[in-house]
């Protein structure tokens, strides 16, 4: 696919009303039609994002031990390391302190949930988590807003984990695509038999399968159907080769680190840039209350050499300013350092933004003395949602009706932190 | 704490085999292995042969001398016995299964007479039938009073195709399904219901079931392995051991990883004991404690003093040796010791997590403590958590809190008695929702105030089902299973926005990946699939380090030791991250039924696969949890399902001509039985008129049986329980 359509905001636009048009009989998407009125003025860094790659770091990265740290009694194992962009970031992340200069740190980040599951789930949807509704994730919210980002390709794609409902209230083919291990990449995309047999095998199913669909009119039965279309149109796609790491320089792989989550990063590069607009990452490992200097040495060091490598690769392919990298965890870790770690704490916590229209080696907001509490410019799970949403130029106070008629806006009416933008 | 005393049904930790001359253990599982010869599939529900004479049969002791037709004999203590399988123990502890078919006649006659005698204390068919009825009629009262009306009865293809899925766990086979449609007999429902409940598919679908919520994982951190307690877990649902039994003994075991299979609960989160605590009281509780480890939680009663208060009973155990570990990995990067790295960390791994007492309990309040009801940093006194203010009158809230090393003995005689105010709540809630799609109370996690039930009265009746049945899992699901309401067809996924799900019938489901994938597997191997066992624990006895010293010499010894048993060393790390462990090794492990492997892929049922599978495993594509966070199996569609489906090797697997369903249907006389034979084996009932002559016309436009089968696993009707 050319880039080349989705650098330019016009040429995107019609690329989108075209692909909703053909493949999914859309009609034009509203924002584009002007009915976004009730817009704040469109700011610096709005719509700069044409893709969006989010790095989750499971279990609660410790700010204080990687981009927020302290002196005095929260100074953990990791000294502070002094970076050219003016900022210092810790021992644990030298490969990050050499591109500091074309990151954004957020040190302000606060919540209020300490809980792994539930805290996970507010980092990678904006909302706490409800017993009566899913809510979606930013790539399901940026399809419906958006339109598909490729007529063939998934519009997201979830790395290294399952998807856990992604599409939330929004249809089941919402749902990122999931790829738990990036060096298969999408197993199975060839039909095993000569293309005339699946041809009438899949006549076939259609026929028999049509009475069950009838008979039993469920929304998750109908969600199986959406999927196995959405396979059928996949399995024809000539963009498939996006998956397969094989395609990338030995090289190059070995930069991103043979891990998961480095061949991770890389395939996420490989897909942005055929056509996907929303890549999640996942890395798990990050529950540091014991060991937390090895814990750092290993599972950091995976972190820092491939989010290093993704920022330079995508700089020096020059879809950097247009293409968002973030980094996010469930929470940070506690000022205390016991028992060899730290505990849960949600208070104060530090996140990552790279690329898409942020200012390049800046810090924004900060933590107190001890890393305890935000400081300045606190910054909610739902304000980095909106801030996400913003670059990517999503419709933030635009509300989104969940099946039973609830109303609900991406970021969760959090504001969008401006001053990231460049 | 003592360890409690071993009963009959609790895997053993060979305490002697520390001691134990090298291999001991292994060599004598071998003897015992060769005397269980392949076990017999089971039988057909309608032909299951109840117990015969037990008259004449000695049955005042478990003991027993256990002889195989060519002689060879173990004494050991009769478990249980599921179909053909017979579960034993020996003195030292040991489990074995033995092919009852295998045995003299006389051990066949004893195992069924103590199956019977067991049996006895089973809840009488009267009461199953009231039990029911007064579900129904709870269900009823509030349906009728919402001008809303129960499902339509689900006819017998619907029903016994979802028995067999939410006992069994995977599809009845054609011959199953047949036997049981053609069966004219009135009580065959619940005869079914009794005869599934009784097979081993039963043990391996209730332990995936408490995998998830257990978070049951092959590895556990710092390469330490947990198989001794799966195995453990496996034994305790064949054994029916009741939930209480069962979960006080996780809570008060001793020991180490490779030692004491129930004390692989607790070490699960020994390196992070408060969430061990959170989790748990979620688990056994339904107590919604989480966010009060770290404050006050914001919506339910639960302070973060009083989170504190119940940890403390755990205050005085200590899981995990740091400083053990610490010299072990010194040991394994000195070259001077000369011992491979792998191995030390391996064996180190099993032997630093271990469960003990200490003489002080010591846990504090965190230093950022922000409330006025105890200082940040002082000495946490435990007590215990209570729902009502008359709670704490309770007998059982009497606890003795002086002595710490008996704190964990304490909490666990409160936790799982039947005057506890949630723990039968919580698991009757928690089974319910098993069977029925969807919890009386939502989230299950979640039960404080269970005036926020969807029918607090059903809630009430089945927890007095559950005290009833002195927490017998089976029977307890034998009385859901023989209800009404059970029985009859399934609803719709209902938006619960709207309000809550009154339970006209059980929810239309997506088969778990477990379901889906041991549906599969008796589609292309047959019921045999269910005899293939795994179990991996007995090796994990060799690696203890004798009296814990942590010297090169002792490793060398534990080395040597496993060596000479026959393990392979190196091995346990499970070849390359992501990739499962070593296939030849795996498939030593299995006793009864090796598995076939075809296709690349080892048919052995989920539950005895590696914890959780691959990440690129077919169950985890298909929402198998990765046992981090509790309750997380999803059963969402994605795309990898649909190309795994259709092009991956389960679609090639089902096509083959050595699949089971297409054996059995290319078998048939004509084409329309043919077609009716695979209807049979994948959705349990016989095809239209349309869906048959649309089924013919494709085979005679040159499409194979297995072609039709590949057509029907991919229909969603395949996916889908109703």
């Amino acid at each position: 696919m050319n880039l080349d359509i989705l650098r330019d905001p016009l040429d995107r636009r019609s690329f989108v009303e075209r692909c909703a048009r053909t493949a999914f009989g859309l009609s034009i998407m509203p924002f584009f039609t002007g009915s976004a009125a009730a817009e704040p003025a469109r700011g610096a860094g709005f719509g700069k994002a044409k893709r969006i790659i989010m790095i989750h770091l499971d279990g609660g990265l410790s700010h204080i031990d990687s981009f927020d740290p302290k002196e005095g009694a929260s100074k953990g194992p990791g000294s502070a390391v002094s970076t050219k962009a003016g900022f210092q970031l810790t021992s644990f992340l030298p490969e990050t302190a050499k591109i500091a200069d074309k990151i954004t740190v957020i040190r302000s980040m606060t919540a209020k949930v300490g809980v792994h599951e539930s805290a996970r789930y507010l980092m990678r949807t904006g909302f706490e988590k409800r017993g009566t509704i899913v809510h979606p994730v930013l790539g399901a919210w940026a399809q419906h807003y958006l339109g598909p980002s490729s007529k063939t390709l998934p519009s997201s794609v979830c790395v290294n984990q399952n998807s856990g409902h992604g599409n939330g209230f929004f249809p089941a083919t919402y749902s990122p695509l999931p790829i738990l291990d990036p060096d298969g990449g999408l197993a199975n995309s060839k039909a095993p038999v000569a293309d005339d047999k699946m041809t009438k095998r899949q006549q076939l199913l259609a026929q028999l399968d049509e009475s069950f669909s009838k008979r039993v009119p469920d929304e998750n039965v109908r969600a199986y159907n959406d999927f196995y279309d959405t396979t059928l149109q996949l399995m024809k796609s000539s963009d498939l080769q996006a998956f397969d790491l094989g395609a990338e320089k030995a090289e190059l792989r070995d930069r991103y680190g043979r891990n998961r989550f480095g061949q991770g990063c890389l395939l996420a590069r490989r897909l942005v840039e055929s056509g996907v607009r929303f890549v999640e990452v996942h890395s798990g490992g990050w529950d540091m209350h014991k060991e937390l200097e090895d814990a750092m040495e290993d599972r950091g060091g995976e972190f820092d050499r491939a989010f290093a490598a993704l920022v330079a690769d995508l700089d020096s392919r020059g879809m950097l300013d247009s293409t968002l990298v973030a980094v996010t965890t469930e929470f940070g870790r506690k000022p205390a350092f016991e028992g060899n770690g730290r505990g849960h704490h949600p208070l104060a916590f530090s996140t990552v933004l790279a690329g898409g229209g942020t200012k390049r080696g800046f810090v924004y907001g900060s933590s107190d003395a001890k890393g305890y509490k935000a400081a300045e410019n606190p910054t909610s799970p739902g304000d980095f949602h909106a801030t996400i949403a913003w670059a990517a130029g999503m419709p933030i106070e635009k509300e989104a009706m969940s099946g039973s008629g609830r109303p609900f806006t991406v970021g969760n009416k959090g504001k969008p932190a401006l001053g990231v933008f460049a | 704490m003592n360890r409690i005393a071993a009963t009959i049904i609790a895997t053993a930790v060979a305490a002697t085999v520390s001691a134990a001359p090298a291999g001991k253990g292994k060599l004598r599982r071998a003897a015992a292995a060769a005397a269980i010869a392949k076990p017999a599939a089971p039988q057909t529900p309608a032909a299951t042969p109840q117990a015969q004479s037990s008259a004449a049969v000695d049955v005042s002791s478990p003991w027993h001398t256990w002889s195989d037709s060519s002689g060879r004999k173990i004494e050991a203590a009769f478990c249980a016995l599921q179909g053909n399988l017979c579960t034993v123990q020996t003195k030292d502890g040991l489990t074995y299964r033995l092919n009852l078919e295998a045995l003299v006649l006389e051990n066949r006659i004893f195992a069924r007479a103590y199956a019977a005698k067991l049996n006895e204390n089973r809840f009488k068919d009267a009461y199953v039938k009231q039990a029911a009825f007064q579900i129904d009629h709870l269900i009823g009262s509030t349906l009728v009073a919402k001008g809303l009306k129960f499902n339509t009865a689900a006819n017998d293809e619907q029903f016994v195709r979802r028995l067999y899925l939410d006992t069994i766990g995977r599809v009845p086979t054609a011959a199953e399904a047949s036997a049981f449609l053609k069966d004219t007999t009135p009580d065959k429902r619940a005869k079914l219901i009794d005869a599934l409940l009784d097979s081993p598919g039963y043990a391996m679908h209730m332990y995936n079931w408490l995998a998830d919520t257990f978070r049951v994982k092959d590895e556990i951190g710092r390469g330490a392995k947990a198989y001794l307690f799966q195995d453990w877990l496996k034994d305790q649902l064949a054994a029916d051991r009741p939930w209480d039994a069962m979960v006080r003994e996780m809570l008060t075991a001793d020991g180490k990883l490779c030692e004491n299979g129930a004390a692989g609960f607790l070490l699960r989160d020994a390196q992070m004991p408060l969430d061990g605590v959170s989790n748990l009281l979620t688990t056994f509780l339904g107590a919604n404690v989480g966010c009060a480890q770290c404050h006050d939680h914001p919506l339910a009663q639960w302070t973060q003093r009083d989170f504190y208060q119940m940890a403390a009973f755990f205050g005085a155990t200590d899981g995990y040796d740091q400083a053990a570990y610490s010299r072990s990995r010194k040991l394994a990067k000195s070259d001077s010791a000369g011992l491979n790295r792998q191995q030390v960390q391996s064996i180190a791994g099993v032997n630093v997590f271990r469960l003990i007492d200490t003489p002080k309990q010591d846990l504090t309040f965190p230093k950022d403590y922000k409330y006025d009801d105890a200082k940040p940093g002082s000495h946490v006194a435990p007590q215990l958590i209570s729902w009502s203010s008359t709670d704490t009158k309770l007998p059982i809230y009497k606890v003795n809190t002086a002595n710490p090393p008996q704190l964990r003995d304490e909490f666990a005689r409160w936790m799982t008695s039947p005057q506890n105010p949630r723990f039968a709540t919580n698991i009757a809630n928690r089974m319910w929702k098993k069977v029925f799609g969807l919890a009386v109370q939502e989230p299950v996690g979640d039960i404080d105030d269970t005036t926020k039930a969807s029918n607090p009265q059903l809630l009430a009746h089945i927890t007095e089902i559950m005290k009833a049945a002195k927490f017998d899992l089976r029977q307890f699901q034998r009385v859901l299973l023989n209800s009404q309401t059970y029985q009859r067809a399934s609803s719709l996924t209902p938006d619960l926005e709207k309000g809550p799900y009154l339970f006209p019938g059980p929810l239309l489901r997506r088969m778990t990946a477990e379901q889906t994938w041991d549906s599969i597997l008796a589609l292309t191997s047959g019921p045999e699939v269910d005899n293939a066992l795994l179990r991996r624990g007995d090796e994990m006895q060799l690696l203890s380090l004798p009296g814990n010293a942590i010297t090169a010499q002792n490793f060398k010894y534990v080395i040597d030791r496993a060596k000479d048993a026959g393990l392979e060393m190196g091995g346990y790390g499970g070849g390359k991250k992501g990739k499962g462990p070593n296939p030849r090794k795996l498939m030593a492990a299995y006793e009864g039924t090796k598995p076939q492997q075809r296709n690349g892929l080892l048919l052995a049922r989920a539950s005895e696969l590696p914890q959780p599978a691959p990440e690129s495993h077919f169950l985890r594509l298909f929402g198998q949890s990765d046992r981090l966070v509790a309750d997380s199996n999803t059963t969402d569609g994605s795309v990898p399902q649909a190309l795994m489906m259709m092009n991956g090797p389960i679609g090639q697997l089902i096509a083959d001509s050595n699949s089971t369903a297409v054996v059995a249907a290319a078998s048939a006389k004509g084409r329309d039985e043919q077609i009716d034979s695979l209807y049979l084996s994948f959705l349990a009932r016989k095809p239209s008129i349309t869906e048959r002559s649309t089924a013919a016309k494709a085979l005679e436009s040159g499409l194979t049986v297995g072609d039709v089968a590949w057509t029907l696993l991919n229909s969603r009707e395949f996916l889908f329980v109703q």
